[in-house]
């Protein structure tokens, strides 16, 4: 029965939602308030039944009941519970109920905390949800369907692909689709603007804050995803170019220029076109993502659906979508009300410049990931475009952004004084002169470039402080005084300096990671030692244990430096009977924020073990540095200006904002 | 009855979701655009007392926010509020008729709804709460691990993961049983077999060359020569298989199981007229199918009876193994074999006679096997 | 300046920046792409000693053989022709004989390809797409097999059919 309440759930969502599409629509064209609110509750209900159906597939998962194909395919009785759980979505069919749960769930979230909202707007925004969840629930029913059953329930389950067990991996999906399906809000947004033929600054605020939301959990979807590479994959590489990832960068790239645009926008009712696009083009790329990921064209990594039918689904569905929006915004765009025009050097200036350089890095990765394909259909011949080509592209643009990051938040708007920031950056600067010195003096080998990109990296940090230091009148007013203005300091310019620093961070981590990192591959036998930047590795013992559904060898490795013993490592290697497969899980030590990473290759005949091992330096500011963004996220979300707009104070503001 | 109640409050849900903001006299009008520009004027002030703009541009701003703020109230006083009584009943009667319509006719062709649930939960409730087949599995598995040349362990275990889906170790262990239990043409059928399973029913060359030599070794091995003819068949090579099947059919006892089977293969690569010395062969009909998934779930319990009774000849030879009985009894009683579990018993104790230490291990296993005694 | 001026300068801005990249991605392009080959193209091709490009192929069975200090050999085929590979280090959890491999890398003057990288794959079931066309031409591979029907239970289970 719950298997098919489930099924029943998910055809009775796309049902309302095809509903929830059309009449508020003709609501909002007859002005009849009550029509235009139907889609508030078909909204708030669709969201009832994505969600009961979500939960029937895990309920489903969790019983271990073989009678449901999907179940029988992707399961296994001896799992760990929590692998039943992560693994509903490790595989399409329920990666896709996901995403169509969060697509509800985004839309009920507009549904009930858009109070703010004028009523025609919420009507549009919410048809225009209702169409993209009409056609995913649709592909989803037609051609992926989890619930599915078998006539005669096998007695055990298929297993989860082992590689795919793991916590990193099932956390980093669902984070990747809250940030992909979060830009459909946006999305929705700037179609209904465009219907409606009406788009103002006020529209820049209420779009913001789901813009922010869905940007927040896009960078620590693409963080996590990339640390769970680094210690599964078991070489050490945390980011590889492989389309599969290009495709949450995209979103990323374009949605973190959507963010400035709106900004802007929304300060001096400028550049509204263009923030239209942007929002449209965000979401484009996040369902291109979906496409690349889900259809299979592209032989990669994480590709693991390969049937042409669905392939084609979506592939129809991005074109509906794509070509319907942007044939829309070519009609419509030039009826909106155009922008007034502002000086160069301003802080408008500026985040015109950050759009212009985010949105050209965005094309290539797009040229790079797409262009392998195109050839290959055109003729036929298969090429790889790997990191050298983004190395070559991607780096050069950002080099300049990265640059300029620093002034555009001490950039006054309207007219700056361009001289005047420089002299403020001046402490920014020489404190970054001063690291490329210290690195170039301190280190030996590497690329010459290195040092200049640290020192990079060691401007835009500084630059954020500069940013809180000049805003609160540190060390110009009493400590007391300049406390209590950074307590007053809008979150959102908190937000800004933690967010850019994040940024520098994560470079810093990069650079040294690719320059310094030092490796030793080789055969150990028990007792042998490995000398790696300054630490002694000495192997134990090769021990052999049972786990759940695994059988395991374990390598016991004593890590020294100096003599002083800091610790153990047990890099392992899985075997899963069901699959006959095995997967390596990587040890890591982490010394401050740089890493040990040691992980097992084939046990040689001899009673040794072939190992591969990494001293990485400050590999970890890779991922503080997203994470310090995404915190600066949060920050501007929680802003009081955000929730501008609730006429009364409604539970509707306060579950958006954590309480002050 | 149940799920199409379930289903009904759900329709009724999803419909009142519709109906219910039609009904509402009153709704909610939303938010304004002013409330947005009043906000922002404050802003400017908060902006101008932290230096982030200058007194003259902060000047200007105000002005054309406030604006815009007029606007946006004149706006509002115009915005008209309509009222469509026509259309809301057109869209009431949707959601009442097309949206249950529309739901059960998606359902319908997808679902199954005579289909009961079957978690593993209620596929372990057997009569006995003993160990799953899984458990037995592991046992016989860790039990091998320790001594993997026990060739008779291998072939048991070996149908067993077979028939669990655990194609890839059923071929491992069928290698093993001919390794340490010696080479025969059953077992080298049924290591074809499993390969084959493994491939998605696909005779690989390398299970062709084990039916092949399963063939060589005892030219009358009906499993052996039913999947060559397949591997025929999928070569594209229809009239030889259907000549090595009519052969079999021609050669084979009249009684044979796998007759059904055999003269449906046939008559699948149009090789419908079979000798009819078989005396009695069914024509192709939905009997036959039938009776094809019937000897199939035959065949499973076959397989597990094999095993266990097996373990009872061995048993029997030697009865000082008390796991071996306590397997044994349970086996029974998953199988619905009362009576037998209880002879069984029986005959474990007077195996196990008058040795204390392994009396109290038998009757501490089977505590709460529900057998009393 | 005036408003004509600065939207110049705006406009003027965006197409150097955009020229940049363009001149950029045509750069990298020109020098930093690998092409896929198949045994059977690098048969038929001849390409040059030393010019990187992705191989990709089934590992041929019972070829793989580990040498001293990490080295390993091993064929790589699609059904057409077979080419021997070199590598050293640590082969990727997923490879395994009679399966799909992308291996990056160059020949050497010996005819052997020298791999630098060897790609683990995500999918069990992946194959490169022209091995897969070729061993479909032999007949050998059937891609969702319709569940021949195989004379025990197990098989129809490993392959069971949907119900409507």
């Amino acid at each position: 029965m719950i298997a098919e309440a489930g099924h029943y759930a998910l055809v009775l969502a796309l049902a309302l939602a095809l509903i929830q599409s059309t009449v508020p629509i003709i609501g909002a064209r007859l002005r009849d308030p009550a029509l235009m609110n139907v889609a508030r509750s078909t909204a708030l209900v669709q969201l009832l039944f994505a969600g009961l159906s979500f939960l029937a597939l895990t309920t489903l998962y969790v019983t271990s009941d073989f009678s449901v194909a999907n179940v029988f395919e992707n399961s296994h009785s001896m799992k760990p519970l929590l692998y039943k759980i992560t693994g509903v979505w490790g595989n399409h069919e329920g990666s896709m109920l996901l995403w169509v749960s969060i697509l509800a769930l985004f839309g009920g979230l507009v549904a009930a905390f858009g109070n703010n909202l004028p009523l025609s707007l919420r009507a549009h925004v919410l048809a225009v949800q209702g169409w993209i969840a009409a056609a995913f629930y649709l592909f989803i029913l037609m051609t992926s369907n989890p619930f599915l059953r078998l006539a005669q329930p096998p007695l055990e389950g298929r297993d989860l692909n082992p590689v795919l067990q793991d916590i990193g991996l099932a956390v980093h999906p669902p984070m990747l689709y809250l940030g992909y399906v979060g830009f459909s809000i946006a999305f929705s947004f700037a179609v209904a603007a465009l219907i409606e033929g009406r788009i103002d600054a006020a529209w820049a605020r209420w779009v913001r804050p789901w813009t922010l939301v869905a940007w927040i959990f896009l960078t620590l979807g693409i963080a996590m995803g990339s640390y769970w590479a680094y210690y599964e994959l078991g070489w050490g590489g945390w980011w590889f170019w492989d389309p599969v990832e290009n495709a949450s960068l995209m979103p990323w790239l374009s949605g973190t220029a959507l963010l400035h645009s709106a900004v802007v926008m929304e300060k001096r009712n400028a550049l509204k076109v263009w923030t239209i696009l942007l929002a449209i083009l965000t979401f484009s790329l996040s369902l291109l993502g979906t496409f690349l990921v889900r259809s299979g064209v592209l032989t990669s990594v994480h590709a693991f659906a390969t049937d042409p039918t669905r392939g084609v689904f979506i592939l129809l569905i991005l074109c509906l979508f794509i070509g319907g929006s942007l044939t829309l915004y070519m009609w419509r765009a030039s009826s909106l009300k155009q922008g007034g025009l502002f000086a160069p050097i301003s802080r408008e200036g500026a985040l015109v410049l950050n759009n212009l350089f985010l949105t050209t890095a965005c094309a290539t990765v797009f040229i790079g990931t797409l262009y392998p394909l195109a050839l290959e259909m055109l003729t036929g011949e298969k090429i790889s475009v790997g990191a050298p080509f983004f190395n070559l592209t991607f780096g050069p643009l950002f080099v300049p952004l990265l640059l300029a990051m620093p002034f555009g938040p001490l950039l006054a708007w309207k007219r700056g004084d361009l001289k005047g920031v420089t002299q403020r950056l001046m402490a920014a600067g020489i404190a970054a002169l001063l690291a490329v010195a210290l690195v170039w003096a301190w280190t030996t080998g590497g690329a010459a470039l290195a040092p200049l990109a640290i020192g990079l990296g060691v401007f835009v940090i500084a630059g954020s402080i500069v940013d809180i230091a000049e805003r609160t009148m540190l060390f110009r007013l009493p400590f007391g005084v300049a406390f209590r203005r950074a307590r007053g300091l809008p979150r959102a310019a908190w937000g800004t300096a933690f967010a850019h620093a994040g940024i520098g961070v994560a470079l810093i981590g990069i650079v040294c990671e690719s320059t310094w990192n030092t490796e030793y591959i080789g055969t150990m036998q028990p007792n042998d030692v490995a000398k790696l930047a300054g630490y002694e590795l000495t192997l134990k013992d090769v021990t052999q244990r049972q786990g759940p559904n695994f059988r395991e060898s374990l390598a016991r490795f004593k890590v020294t430096r100096g003599g002083d013993e800091i610790g153990e490592m047990t890099p392992s290697k899985r075997n899963f009977a069901a699959r006959q497969s095995s997967t390596t899980e990587a040890a890591l030590l982490s010394r401050g924020a740089s890493q040990l990473y040691i992980s097992l290759g084939e046990e040689t005949a001899g009673g040794g073990v072939a190992v591969r091992m990494y001293h990485k330096p400050l590999v970890l500011m890779i991922w503080w540095g997203p994470v310090l963004m995404a915190f600066g996220g949060l920050l501007s979300l929680s802003d009081r200006r955000l929730r501008v707009g609730a006429p009364k104070p409604a539970k509707a503001s306060r579950a958006l904002q954590p309480a002050e | 009855m149940a799920l199409w109640f379930v289903f009904a409050l759900m329709t009724a849900a999803a419909i009142f979701a519709v109906l219910w903001p039609l009904g509402r006299t009153r709704s909610d009008a939303g938010g304004t655009e002013a409330s947005v520009y009043r906000d922002q004027l404050a802003e400017i002030t908060r902006d101008t007392a932290a230096g982030l703009i200058g007194p003259t541009e902060a000047e200007a701003a105000r002005v054309e926010i406030s604006r815009r703020l007029l606007a946006a109230v004149d706006a509002e006083g115009t915005a008209s509020v309509g009222s469509s009584p026509g259309f809301r009943r057109a869209v009431s009667l949707l959601a009442l008729i097309g949206l249950p319509l529309l739901a059960i006719g998606f359902y319908l062709p997808l679902g199954s709804p005579a289909m009961p649930d079957f978690p593993l939960a209620a596929r372990n409730q057997s009569p006995s709460p003993t160990q799953p087949l899984n458990n037995l599995v592991a046992q016989v598995e860790q039990h091998l691990e320790k001594n993997p040349t026990d060739g008779r362990g291998w072939t048991v275990l070996a149908p067993v993961l077979a028939k669990i889906g655990r194609t890839d170790d059923a071929v491992r262990a069928f290698r093993n049983a001919i390794t340490y239990a010696g080479d025969t043409a059953a077992r080298r059928a049924d290591l074809g077999e499993a390969m084959a399973m493994a491939a998605n029913g696909v005779i690989t060359a390398d299970a062709k060359a084990e039916f092949e030599r399963a063939v060589a070794l005892d030219a009358g091995e009906a499993k052996a020569r039913y999947f060559l003819g397949l591997a025929a068949e999928q070569d594209g090579r229809g009239s030889d298989a259907a000549a090595i099947w009519r052969d079999m059919l021609a050669k084979g006892p009249a009684d044979a199981p796998w007759r059904p089977v055999v003269t449906a293969a046939l008559a699948r690569v149009g090789g419908g007229n079979a000798p009819t010395s078989g005396p009695n062969l069914p024509a192709l009909s939905q009997g036959t199918i039938a009776s094809v998934q019937g000897m199939n779930a035959g065949d499973r319990n076959a397989m597990v009876q094999g095993m266990v009774d097996r373990l009872a000849t061995r048993l029997k030879q030697d009865g000082s193994d008390v796991e071996g009985w306590l397997r044994l009894v349970r086996a029974y009683m998953v199988l619905g074999e009362r009576d037998k579990a209880k002879s069984a018993l029986a005959d474990a104790r007077e195996a196990v006679g008058t040795d204390a230490e392994r009396l109290r291990k038998l009757n501490d296993g089977l505590k709460d096997s529900g057998l009393d005694g | 300046m005036t408003r004509k001026q600065r939207r110049l300068t705006m406009i003027g801005g965006a197409l150097v920046v955009l020229a940049i990249a363009a001149g950029l991605v045509l750069n990298a392009l020109r020098d930093s792409i690998v092409f896929f080959s198949t045994p059977q193209m690098v048969a038929e091709k001849q390409i040059p000693v030393g010019k990187r490009f992705r191989l990709g192929g089934m590992v041929e069975q019972g070829s793989l053989v580990r040498g001293d200090n990490l080295a390993v050999s091993f064929k790589v085929s699609d059904g057409g022709a077979t080419l021997p590979v070199n590598y050293k280090g640590i082969l990727p959890d997923l490879f395994r004989e009679g399966q799909g491999v992308v291996a990056e890398g160059a020949m050497d003057a010996s005819g052997v390809f020298k791999a630098d990288t060897v790609l683990a794959k995500h999918d069990e079931n992946y194959m490169p797409k022209e091995v897969a066309d070729a061993l479909k031409k032999q007949g050998r591979w059937q891609e969702g097999s319709d569940g021949k029907p195989v004379m025990s239970q197990g098989a129809s289970q490993a392959k069971p059919s949907l119900t409507q």
